[in-house]
């Protein structure tokens, strides 16, 4: 992500206005691309030396900053093929040091000790090290003009990961959106369209969070691009720029690279719970993606129902909530007992627990890391259903 | 009822009696009658964990080591392990665990100390000249701890850094040079100045580059009269003539780091203390890893992995490995075993890097006798340098060439 000294946006009151990248650009993001080029197989030390040096063309100094660093990120390290260079280090400098040859003849000895040839050690050597990585330019090199959305896409998600609270409103394929929201395991409470608002997604932002900051801020970044799927949406954020909390909107306007279609699996996770808890529990019905639930002026989206085949009655919802706060749980239970849900597991990614505090007592969750036990989710919907 | 603020950790107990040298005694001594605030400044090499230990010993109040880096985490961990024989605590490098005895990176001190910051009676802070004008000085804040121990080789000079430390860790209440323990305590020293001259094209270069960098920060001092080169640095990238500048002066840095006649220099010198353990301090990590491909050594620097660094170490203490090249990594903390030859091709970061590079070949050995070599370029600022930089060393040092 972009550091915050290379962001074009200038703070007017307390609103923070980004300066994107246009058409204008483009002429000089081109002559970047074409200086970029000449680094083609060289290392990633020098391309990044010569970026930092006067370039033949004119370009505002925040927005080079960024393209550049976008551009780099598409440059790739080339793959680092035959023998792990901590292996050749560990042989050459060993052998170095154990005989008087020169470093050419011992070289080529421990080359053939190896089974390697002289030019594949010499880039074995030092090659899984950043700065000396060779970097290969991606293929097809990418335009100017997609190179400009790539940069303001980086632009606004670096500012969404130093964001305290974040509001999206959302037209159309929010159920996508929310799916992705719980997928990346954002704390976030959808709340009910009325007839004047479009839902509204209430994101908590890594800088309201203790610790995980990072992890929580790339898993809100990777939200954006996907945003683009709506018809509409605006996304305005409360965010620590420069010293101070400021307030960004995103709409659909924005200039900004949008995302792929989404995967036909939410995750491998979630694939492999279906997958057993369909063989284990045989009188039940598992139905993915269910109608959302409403809980007090929210909304829920869990992500099974499991349903008994004779006994329709008995049904619990089951919901994987990624990155989680003892403080955040209680408050969704509240809301739940408070609308009459009781009928609802949680299941808990232990690693992405985002305080220290401990959980409530009596709460109808799972724990797991990285694999939910689905009979032990079986077991706590059979005890609440018999419970019912 | 009073309001003063309690560690709410358990002390600690079972300590094991940990034996002083004269001068260690006398620090933690002086230490004690400042109030148990302050910092005991000590040469690399002289033991200045074992007075923090000590200090943690006498004390028994729920302690919390900070330290610079993961390895030196490491380091405190087996130390303290050597004379307590109750759970030690850990924050960094993926632990994280609290017990009364503790030992934490400044980064995660910093990041845990609002919920850690009133479990502790005593703070040490290790290499504590980190502290005084960077965020992590918010740590030292959030701590409650009423007795602070600082540790450092090189405190700093007086200024708003060393005036802030005093804040937060006590002023500097014990002091020893190199000069003052060397050939007893420390191994004797000898240093060895080679200077050097540029060929003509390269002084050309140097020459050219310099006036370039020397006219931009001219210009740039027209218009901010009060300025520093560190403002030139920083603001220079926003004009075509301020980056012009600053590339002519990286480009200075690179030709002096590593020019010819430090080439050949190096190559003599490796051939002649072949036999010797070798540490080859270089300006940064593109010069490491080309001595390492030119003459074979292996390299020390930040991108080597912690599993790597650690064997790279111990094949050196065992004597596989006879020399090192690094840039920054071995300036501090760092223990390297045993090493008696230093050659510094250049250096980055002054006065204090260098009495941290010089420190790694004080640990004294039986019948050592370390040397450094330092490769100064005439007519350029390396004179200057390193006329500097060896101001701490002047009472022990002989200049041999």
């Amino acid at each position: 992500m972009l550091p915050q000294a290379d962001l074009p946006f200038r703070i007017l009151g307390a609103t923070a206005y980004f300066d994107f990248l246009g058409p204008q650009d483009e002429p000089w993001v081109a002559a970047l691309l074409v200086e970029m080029q000449r680094f083609e197989g060289q290392r990633r030390r020098q391309l990044a030396e010569r970026l930092a040096e006067p370039l033949p063309f004119e370009a505002p100094y925040h927005k080079r900053r960024a393209a550049s660093r976008v551009l780099m990120r598409l440059w790739k390290p080339e793959r680092l093929v035959g023998l792990r260079p901590v292996v050749v280090r560990q042989a050459l400098f060993a052998a170095a040091a154990s005989s008087s040859m020169t470093t050419q003849q011992t070289m080529l000895a421990v080359a053939n000790e190896l089974g390697i040839s002289l030019t594949t050690l010499e880039q074995s050597m030092f090659g899984d090290l950043p700065g000396e990585r060779i970097v290969r330019a991606p293929s097809p090199p990418p335009l100017a003009g997609e190179v400009v959305l790539r940069t303001n896409l980086a632009i606004a998600q670096a500012a969404l990961m130093r964001a305290a609270v974040v509001d999206v409103r959302i037209v159309g394929a929010t159920r996508p959106i929310v799916r992705l929201a719980k997928l990346r395991g954002l704390l976030c409470v959808v709340k009910e369209a009325t007839t004047q608002a479009e839902p509204l997604l209430e994101i908590s932002g890594p800088y309201s969070l203790f610790r995980h900051t990072l992890l929580y801020g790339r898993a809100l970044a990777e939200l954006l691009p996907h945003l683009s799927w709506c018809s509409r949406f605006l996304l305005t954020a409360q965010c620590e720029l420069r010293g101070r909390l400021c307030q960004i909107t995103l709409d659909n306007n924005a200039p900004i690279f949008p995302a792929l279609p989404s995967a036909t699996f939410d995750s491998k996770l979630e694939e492999r719970f279906a997958k057993e808890m369909a063989a284990l529990a045989l009188d039940w019905d598992l139905v993915r993606e269910p109608e959302p639930v409403k809980a007090d002026g929210t909304l829920i989206f869990p992500d099974f129902l499991l349903r008994h085949r004779i006994f329709t009655d008995r049904r619990v919802f089951i919901e994987l909530i990624g990155f989680w706060t003892p403080d955040y749980l209680a408050k969704k239970f509240s809301r739940l007992r408070a609308s009459g849900i009781s009928n609802l597991i949680l299941c808990l990614d232990e690693d992405r627990i985002c305080a220290d505090a401990d959980l409530p007592p009596g709460l109808p969750v799972i724990r797991y890391r990285r694999r939910i036990d689905a009979a032990a989710v079986l077991r706590q919907v059979e005890s609440m259903s018999g419970n019912a | 009822m009073t309001n003063t603020p309690c560690p709410k950790l358990a002390p600690p107990s079972t300590f094991r009696t940990v034996s002083l040298r004269p001068y260690q005694q006398a620090a933690l001594h002086a230490w004690r009658l400042a109030g148990r605030r302050g910092l005991v400044a000590l040469p690399t090499g002289s033991g200045k964990t074992r007075v923090a230990l000590a200090a943690m010993a006498a004390t028994a109040a729920p302690s919390l080591c900070l330290v610079p880096t993961r390895a030196l985490l490491g380091q405190w961990m087996k130390a303290i392990a050597e004379v307590y024989d109750g759970p030690v605590g850990c924050l960094g490098d993926g632990e994280r665990q609290v017990h009364p005895i503790t030992v934490a990176t400044f980064a995660s001190a910093y990041r845990y100390m609002p919920l850690i910051g009133d479990r502790f009676g005593l703070l040490v802070v290790d290499e504590a000249h980190h502290f005084g004008n960077t965020r992590h000085d918010d740590a030292l804040d959030m701590a409650i701890a009423p007795l602070r121990l600082g540790l450092s080789a090189t405190p700093p000079a007086a200024g708003p850094a060393a005036t802030k430390l005093a804040l937060l860790v006590g002023p500097t209440v014990f002091e020893l040079h190199v000069g003052d323990l060397t050939g007893n305590v420390l191994a004797p020293l000898d240093r060895v100045t080679l200077r050097l001259w540029l060929q003509a094209d390269e002084q050309k270069e140097l020459d050219n580059l310099t006036a370039i960098y020397r006219h931009a920060f001219h210009l740039f001092t027209l218009t901010h009269p009060k300025a520093r080169w560190e403002d030139f640095v920083h603001l220079a990238g926003h004009t075509d003539e301020g980056r012009r500048g600053v590339a002519a002066w990286r480009r200075t840095r690179r030709l002096l780091a590593y020019p010819r006649c430090k080439q050949r220099a190096l190559a003599g010198l490796l051939a002649q203390t072949r036999e010797r353990r070798t540490l080859v301090f270089v300006a940064d990590n593109e010069t490491a890893y080309r001595v390492a491909r030119e003459h074979l050594i292996m390299p020390l620097t930040c991108d080597i992995g912690r599993a790597e660094r650690d064997d790279v170490l111990a094949r050196f203490a065992s004597g596989q490995l006879r020399a090192l090249v690094s840039a920054a990594v071995l300036n501090e903390g760092l223990d390297v075993p045993d090493a008696d030859v230093g050659i510094v091709i250049a250096g980055r970061l002054g006065e204090r890097e260098h009495t941290q590079r010089v420190g790694r070949l004080l640990r004294p050995g039986v019948g050592k006798r370390a040397v450094v070599y330092e490769m100064v370029v005439q007519r350029s600022s390396e004179v200057r340098q390193a006329e500097k930089r060896w101001s701490r060393f002047a009472a022990t040092s002989r200049p041999a060439v």
